[in-house]
């Protein structure tokens, strides 16, 4: 009889239980001796249209790509403890046949994240909906074009996912005085393999520690996918900004069935030379070094993911001129050293984040 | 394998809401005026811009300030995104509005 009851509950669950505790945890977020405990932001917050621009000029192995893309982010935050967020991208790259002729390409449209956060407590934030998959770095925090030191992607960005649909938990809090430890755990529902909406069913977390003193961050990431042959991948991430001088180091290593690799990026800004400080303080100097190594799909299904065919080595060195908070003209070469063939790559080209209120912005 | 994802969505579903019903209400509500002597504002201004130079860097150069009610937002952003702590947006915030 009680494994009747269990085996009945379990077919039925999904309709039965998930609504349930969907409701109870409504209800909890709502009960009013809840409500009274609002997060002292202090000042109202309105919403605010964000984002980036940017125009660039690839040449890859002698092949000009021009791109020019637009990045809005939306953010509406209601109530004292919600914030709503979207950022969708827009990207043209255009390309002169080989043959001669005028430039011919295509507009990309892609929903990089929509989701309603919900700041429960000192420990914890709730997210729902589609959100940057929490694997790794770059993915999440470095990913912008106004962030990122050198506008290619790392070599082991697609091994895992850029977004997923479901439920996030994450939140960042301080052990002690000298250490903040930040996580993330997640599931992602769906799987969609719509151009626009790409997601897979996956189940992860990464995990971090960050020490404001040195401010030193080192963490890890895993994830198993849900679908397919059911895959672990795994990575570690490590950032350091030394106090002392205006330099930030950002690394990653990752693996998973299709492959596995790292990165190191260094980005010195001279912002404490002593001779033509006006124009100097302005300048930043970039350099990356990354490697790939192939996994255990093949080389089509590893192009068909944006992965390199075979094995890669890359070093890639830049030059970024801050001309305004959030404008950057930015230039770069790289070289790849690969068995499926060795090529430069050029990059010249100018990113903006742009930011303005949707409402009152008070007075300071 | 469907219901294994239900499953876990459920179960952060579960932990969240514990999470949310175990908050402990805070003292000071957020629609008080906060009210500082001169002395205690310089001490939060220090300590925000000690937390802004220990945090606002690190993914990307420090931005200027922003009008309050934006700060209030992007800040809100950042420790969503950042997984910044309660603390560090609370004096941040202060700091980048004052
Ligand atoms: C862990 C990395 C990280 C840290 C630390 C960080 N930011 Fe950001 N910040 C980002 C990313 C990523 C974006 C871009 C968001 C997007 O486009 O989806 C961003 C965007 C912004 C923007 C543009 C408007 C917006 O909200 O999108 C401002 C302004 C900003 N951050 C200010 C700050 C301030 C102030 C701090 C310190 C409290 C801070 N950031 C700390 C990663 C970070």
């Amino acid at each position: 009889m009680s494994y009747f009851w269990i085996k009945a509950g379990l077919r039925r669950w999904p309709r039965v239980v998930l609504p349930a505790s969907a409701g109870l945890f409504l209800l909890l977020c709502f009960t009013p001796g809840l409500a009274a405990c609002q997060s002292s932001d202090g000042e109202k917050a309105i919403p605010i249209l964000t984002g980036t621009a940017g125009y660039f000029n690839f040449v890859t192995a002698g092949q000009n790509q021009v791109d020019a893309q637009i990045n809005p982010v939306l953010l509406v935050p209601l109530g004292d403890r919600w914030l709503v967020e979207s950022r969708a991208e827009f990207e043209g790259a255009f390309q002169r046949p080989p043959d001669g002729g005028s430039y011919g390409g295509m507009v990309s449209k892609n929903l990089d994240y929509l989701q309603a956060d919900y700041i429960a407590n000192t420990y914890l934030t709730v997210t729902m909906g589609r959100f940057l998959t929490p694997f790794g770095i770059f993915n999440e925090r470095l990913y912008p074009i106004w962030i990122r030191s050198l506008q290619q992607d790392p070599l082991i960005l697609p091994l895992s996912a850029e977004s997923s649909d479901g439920m996030m938990l994450r939140g960042g809090f301080p052990v002690n005085a000298k250490v903040n430890l930040n996580y993330a755990a997640y599931v992602s529902a769906v799987s969609s393999g719509h151009n626009n909406l790409e997601s897979d069913r996956n189940v992860g977390g990464r995990m971090g520690i960050f020490l404001p003193g040195p401010r030193v961050e080192v963490g890890a990431s895993w994830q198993k996918l849900l679908q397919d042959e059911r895959t672990h991948s795994f990575g570690f991430h490590f950032a350091w900004q030394p106090m002392r001088f205006p330099l930030n180091i950002h690394s990653e290593y990752a693996r998973s069935n299709q492959g596995s690799g790292y990165w190191i990026d260094g980005a010195y800004r001279l912002s404490q030379v002593l001779f033509w400080q006006k124009a100097l303080r302005r300048l930043e100097f970039a350099g990356r070094a990354e490697q790939f190594f192939n996994g255990q799909i093949s080389s089509d299904e590893a192009q068909a993911l944006g992965l390199p065919a075979a094995n890669t080595r890359e070093g890639e060195f830049g030059l970024n001129y801050y001309l305004h908070d959030g404008l950057k003209a930015v230039a770069s070469y790289g070289r790849q050293f690969s068995s499926a063939g060795n090529l430069n790559l050029w990059t010249v080209g100018i990113a903006y984040r742009f930011a303005v209120p949707l409402g009152r912005v008070g007075s300071q | 394998m469907k219901y294994k994802s239900l499953a876990i969505i459920w179960l952060l579903a579960l932990i969240s809401a514990i999470g949310v019903a175990s908050s402990a209400p805070r003292t000071r509500r957020a629609t008080e005026p906060a009210v500082y002597s001169s002395a205690e504002a310089d001490a939060m201004r220090l300590e925000g811009e000690k937390r802004f130079r220990a945090n606002c860097n690190r993914c990307h150069a420090a931005p200027h300030k922003f009008p309050p009610r934006m700060m209030a937002t992007i800040v809100r952003h950042m420790r969503v995104r950042a997984t910044i702590t309660d603390d560090d947006m609370r004096y941040i915030l202060y700091y980048m509005t004052q």
